[in-house]
């Protein structure tokens, strides 16, 4: 390589280099970025060259080592062009046949392809795979296909051409003019616009100026510059020579974290080349014009990514910010004019001036054009490097790009901007990200770092996290960031103790905004924004850590001992009682469930088991199959004990008013301590919906009779067929406490025209009739209308009544659909439709029944406050559907007394204290479906619990719930733990076998599936013990 | 990172290499403290008080300015490190994926806790808040061998090795 002394010899050398590129040439690119090569690439790249060697083909084959294709998930990743075939996660194994049948016989390997999940698929070219489908990489174009340690690749693509052309076409001005006309922001993350800081450097008066590129990247989640910096250097020194050029400097720094070998070890050797080249250094091209380029290291700190702390670093000091003004564009390093930029940045510039500010202003939005690389991390299947125009939406990035979340869970926020930014939840989904969009939301764009977290990430727990981050980092020079952080922190880890106070969240607001107001630097001014964002979006998991001491995703680690324990509403020791099902002690298994649930047999067969969502083996493989197990236990133990305790005699001081799973467990839980009860059944026969809403097929009745008689042993008395008008009452016969639990009996109307059409039955009084042993009305077409539980229920029933044709109408899709999972694919299996995306009109009838129903077909909107996506009607979209009985099943109406005096909340249920359950009349208390309007079997038990403490205690006992026991000390070796058999599945009854009768669909595990299941828990409860 | 080298007894330093690094760059003024510092953790492995001072006497910069850089940046060390440096992410991806529990096998089966060294100078444990590997989370580097998507049960194995092969 020869020193270049001219404009004319560099454009020459272009063209010579531009002419030898040949289209057609075959050419293999393994990326071999720092990711990358965790995994194995450098291996891989030698193998493909060592195979072409083999084969001979090393003259019409080239092997790169590029920059980072992108796709992290799954390296190494391998590109073969010009056919652009893309192979994933390509081990050394795979190499010969590769060269072989693709390389050299253009062949794709099936078994090697990308396989889509959603369509399942196998994809072979690089642009048509999801992840790159939506992407638009203009920064990372080369990233993956030059040789990141050659100048003559670069330059045979374009490089330098743009610094050639400013500095001997264009005057300075006009180069600030095209950069601050095609609206350029910093990426660093605080998007201010590059030419206005440019134009301000260029303006300052000074002999010396200085051109900084901030490669700190500091951001924990935030790894776009360093892939840029290892795979497309010279991008970054080429924008800083036309910056440097642009505001009239002729030193140039480049301040890269010392945690990036990688980078450092690549932009010196690029360095290196141009200088040799003549691009740098004196005299350059022979323009007059001299730049050159010094390359310093961090030593960790993250404030050292704000540029007055860069700047001291710079000079020798500890990295403690200056207060500006000054600016560093007037008085910086040195005291000299100095301009610092980020890495992205100066990435964009080359192609601004070679392109234009026209084609650049072509993406993005109007505020902030051009494109964005953000870091797609955490929680989310395709994690790697994501570049896409400003206004692309948070669901393109995560659920489109990045393949959604891993396991199917809930998304529950994006975390965007780093320790400075803040978390945004579903409902901005569909917002388009962009520097002022994200600001309104309450984030900031940051670097790019994007972190995705799901329904098992604890927020409180992630505010503390960023706090102790910033905390740490904080130089310690101005009192509200040193200071206030850790006070800041202090608070925060009291409550992720469960020692928090409710006045301890509005002491956090207060000093979030003193900080901000009065910090020194960025890094105080943003470090509260955490705080300040989960405290807005997730106020609800701070209250629910001070009052309940309960921390939903079961992460914090004072308050749970064991995911599935905590993640239980009623707190049974799980981990207990599958040790002991694995030790085969099924008796003392049910012996531990009982002390907090009675409901083992009918939880066994229908409980939604919150528990498997927090399952930690989930992380390893499959969560454990616990409902199957507490099933297994019940029905297999030998010899169960006939009560807990001793049954309690005397009078019953306390009503119960519903029989229903609540009402039940809160007589059970106060027989337990001592107290008998009444129970006041509305109906024939106890139960309540698991009686006279669940069908049989999931819930038989002796299995159900078998916990209600369990109950009922305990010195429960059951008052059947006695309904209760007014609860007032029950205390002039004597009682001294209520319990009302009377459920929501009752389904919300639809509200259209023709509900009152025969053949038009509510799906809960359907279901109802069932259990009470009438004959339901249900015709040969049965319309069921609504994605719920009940509407699951009433469609599986009326097959097995004989209906030739069933369908569920859901206004929203399957993936909304609160129904269980397992519930929706049997009903399909069934034979039931599923017609998503329609709403009911209005029911058509003749001669007083029911003939038809008029939808309308609904697409989905963005999301509301909810996060859940609005379905909006289509117009003119209308369609007739033929049937003779509609079930309406949109949602349930709690039971409250009509006229009663008990405070209601917003939701027409009842409304009582969070902790004690008390209602507004003292010595009632409340619990179940009537105060949340329709929640599962488990959440109606665990307040029966909570109900019955709290009754006791206002009654002048201990509120003591029988011991917890720890008994068993099981776990399997990490061997066997690491070699277990998948999750079982229960068995289910052959469809043929179940469509005329209510028999029970799903069957139990057998005693070894039950051993081998048990022995896959991880035993989290001991973890601490083995420490 | 650049740490990683051999650890010496404190107080009985060779100055030769510093001495070595002092004619390589000198003028040493205080614009270059930090990568004079870094040159001479990479020569010794961290930072000797005694040969600090030498070099501060030497060159004429403060000790007690020079001090102050050594004691702000998390890359300098006055303490020996152990022959094998096991550095832990703690940043927010690694976190969201589980981070905390890899640092608690590790510190479990070393027996120390962040920042600290085995007695018998075989082992160093620090975390980073990042090290920029975040689709790999949770990452663990050993000797300067990046690990992704590592599990507490395979740290807890590679850290167990190295004890067998060191004793």
């Amino acid at each position: 390589m020869e020193r270049l002394a001219s404009v004319g010899d560099f454009r020459q050398w272009q063209k010579t280099l531009k002419a030898g590129l040949d289209p057609n040439r075959k050419l293999v690119t393994v990326c071999a970025d720092t990711g990358c090569a965790l995994f194995g690439a450098l291996g891989v790249k030698e193998a493909f060259e060592k195979a072409i060697a083999q084969q001979g083909a090393q003259d019409r084959v080239s092997v790169k080592a590029t920059g980072c294709h992108g796709f992290c998930e799954k390296g190494p990743v391998v590109v073969i062009q010009p056919e652009k075939i893309f192979y994933p996660s390509v081990q050394v194994e795979d190499v010969p046949e590769i060269v072989q049948k693709t390389v050299l016989g253009g062949q794709t390997i099936d078994r090697l392809l990308y396989v889509d999940p959603a369509s399942g698929s196998r994809i072979a070219l690089n642009h048509e795979v999801p992840f790159y489908a939506k992407q638009q990489r203009l920064l990372f174009r080369l990233n993956g296909l030059i040789d990141r340690t050659s100048i003559e690749d670069y330059v045979a693509h374009d490089g330098y051409a743009a610094a050639v052309k400013a500095l001997s076409e264009m005057k300075s001005e006009a180069v600030i003019d095209e950069v601050q006309k095609a609206g350029l922001r910093g990426r660093g993350g605080a998007g201010f616009p590059t030419g206005v800081k440019w134009g301000l450097a260029r303006k300052s008066p000074g002999d010396q100026k200085y051109i900084i590129c901030n490669a700190d990247e500091g951001d924990p989640g935030a790894f776009m510059d360093r892939s840029l910096l290892e795979g497309t250097p010279h991008a970054v020194l080429e924008g800083m020579l036309i910056g440097a050029y642009a505001i009239g400097a002729t030193k140039g720094i480049i301040y890269v974290r010392a945690e990036y070998p990688m980078a450092v070890k690549n932009v010196t050797a690029a360095l290196a080349q141009a200088r040799r080249v003549g691009l740098f250094g004196e005299n350059i091209l022979g323009t007059g014009i001299a730049f050159d380029v010094e390359i310093r290291q961090g030593a960790g700190a993250f404030v050292c990514g704000e540029e007055s702390a860069l700047i001291a670093s710079l000079e020798g000091e500890r990295g403690m910010p200056r207060p500006r003004p000054p600016f560093p564009v007037e008085k910086g390093y040195r005291g000299r004019p100095t301009c610092i930029n980020n890495v992205e940045t100066f990435a964009n510039v080359p192609l601004i001036v070679l392109r234009g500010k026209d084609w650049y202003r072509g993406f993005g939005t109007e505020a902030s054009p051009g494109t964005k690389i953000f870091a797609l991390a955490g929680r989310v299947n395709n994690t790697g490097l994501v570049e896409v125009p400003m206004g692309t939406t948070l669901r393109q990035i995560i659920f489109d790009i990045g393949g959604g979340i891993p396991k199917n869970r809930r998304f529950k926020a994006a975390q965007l901007g780093g320790p400075s930014g803040g978390c945004l939840p579903a409902q901005y989904l569909d917002l388009p990200i962009d520097y002022d969009s994200v600001k309104q939301a309450g984030a900031i764009m940051g670097s790019g770092g994007l972190i995705v977290m799901d329904e098992n990430t604890c927020m409180v727990n992630i505010a503390r996290f960023f706090l102790e981050f910033t905390q740490s980092e904080s130089c310690g020079k101005c009192v509200p960031c040193r200071v206030g952080t850790r006070h800041m922190l202090d608070i925060l880890v009291r409550i992720c103790s469960g020692q928090g106070r409710m006045e301890d969240l509005d002491e956090l607001e207060r000093l979030a905004l003193h900080i901000k107001e009065a910090s020194l630097c960025g890094l105080g001014q943003t470090a509260p924004n955490p705080v300040l964002t989960t405290l807005r979006y997730f106020r609800h998991e701070y209250e629910e850590h001070i009052l309940r001491k309960h921390c939903r995703a079961s992460v914090c680690e004072d308050l749970v001992a064991a995911p599935c324990a905590h993640a239980c509403p009623a707190q049974v020791n799980v981990p207990q009682y599958v040790g002991l099902i694995a030790e085969g002690h099924l008796d003392a298994a049910v012996d531990v469930i009982r002390r907090r649930n009675p409901f083992v047999s009918v939880c066994g067969r229908v409980c939604d088991h919150p528990c498997e969502l927090r399952c930690r083996r989930a992380d390893v493989d499959q969560p454990l199959a616990i409902r199957a197990l507490k099933r297994y236990a019940v029905d297999h133990a030998a010899g169960l004990s006939s009560t807990l305790g001793a049954p309690a005699t005397g009078d019953a001081e306390v009503a119960v008013v519903g029989a229903g799973p609540s009402g039940l467990s809160c007589a059970y839980f106060l027989a337990l301590m001592g107290r008998p009860s009444v129970v006041l059944e509305k109906q024939p026969v106890p139960g309540g919906m698991l009686a006279l809403g669940i069908p049989e097929y999931r819930l038989p009745k002796p299995a159900l009779q078998q916990d209600i008689d369990f109950i009922l042993r305990h010195g429960v008395e059951l008052r059947t067929s006695t309904p209760i008008e007014n609860v007032e009452d029950l205390f002039g016969q004597g009682f001294r406490a209520v319990y009302l639990a009377s459920g929501a009996q009752k389904g919300r109307a639809l509200g259209i025209e023709g509900e009152q059409l025969n053949g038009v039955v509510d799906s809960l009084e359907f279901l109802r009739a069932r259990g009470l042993g009438q004959k339901p009305t249900c015709g040969k077409h049965v319309v069921v209308i609504g994605g719920g539980n009940a509407a699951v229920d009433a469609a599986r029933s009326a097959v097995r009544l004989h209906a030739e044709k069933v369908l569920i109408l859901y206004r929203r899709t399957r993936e909304e659909m609160p129904a269980y999972e397992e519930e929706i694919e049997e009903a399909l299996h069934e034979g039931i439709e599923l017609h998503e995306l329609v709403a009911p009109k209005r029911i058509l009838g003749k001669s007083g029944r029911v003939t038809g129903i008029e939808m309308i077909r609904m697409r989905l909107g963005d999301a509301d406050s909810s996060g859940r996506r609005r379905p909006v009607p289509i117009e003119g979209s209308e369609l007739v559907v033929p049937c003779d009985t509609v079930l309406p099943a949109i949602g349930q109406v709690a039971s409250v007394e009509p006229g009663g005096r008990l405070e209601l909340s917003s939701w027409k249920t009842i409304a009582c204290d969070p902790v004690t359950l008390e209602t507004s009349r003292e010595g009632v208390f409340s619990g179940g479906d009537v105060i949340n309007g329709g929640g599962t079997v488990i959440e109606a038990i665990a307040d029966g619990q909570r109900a019955a403490v709290a009754i006791d205690r206002y009654l002048g006992g201990p509120g003591a719930l029988p011991p917890d026991v720890s008994v068993s000390m099981y776990r399997a070796t990490d061997e066997e733990l690491e070699q277990a058999p998948p999750r079982l599945a229960e068995p289910l009854l052959p469809v043929a076998e179940r469509l005329d009768n209510f028999r029970e669909v799903i069957s139990g595990i057998s005693r070894q599936g039950a051993c081998a299941e048990a022995g896959r828990c991880l035993r989290c409860d001991l973890e601490k013990l083995r420490s | 990172m650049g740490v990683g080298g051999v650890a010496t007894a404190p107080g009985a330093s060779d100055l030769e290499p510093a001495s070595r690094i002092i004619e390589e760059m000198s003028p040493v003024t205080s614009g270059d403290i930090i990568p004079f510092l870094q040159r001479l953790q990479d020569a010794y492995g961290y930072l000797p008080r005694d040969v600090v001072l030498a070099a501060c006497e030497r060159t004429g910069l403060p000790a007690s300015r020079v001090f102050g850089v050594a004691t702000f940046y998390a890359q300098f060390y006055l303490e020996p490190r152990g022959r094998h440096l096991v550095c832990c992410c703690r940043g927010t991806a690694c976190h969201v994926r589980g981070g905390r529990k890899i640092l608690d096998a590790v510190e479990r089966t070393l027996g120390i806790r962040d920042g600290e060294t085995t007695k018998d100078m075989l082992f160093s444990l620090e975390t980073v808040a990042c090290l920029g590997a975040c689709a790999f989370s949770p990452v663990m580097v050993l000797d300067n061998t990046y690990y992704g998507k590592i599990t507490p049960h395979r740290a807890e194995l590679l850290l167990k090795k190295i004890m067998k092969e060191e004793s």
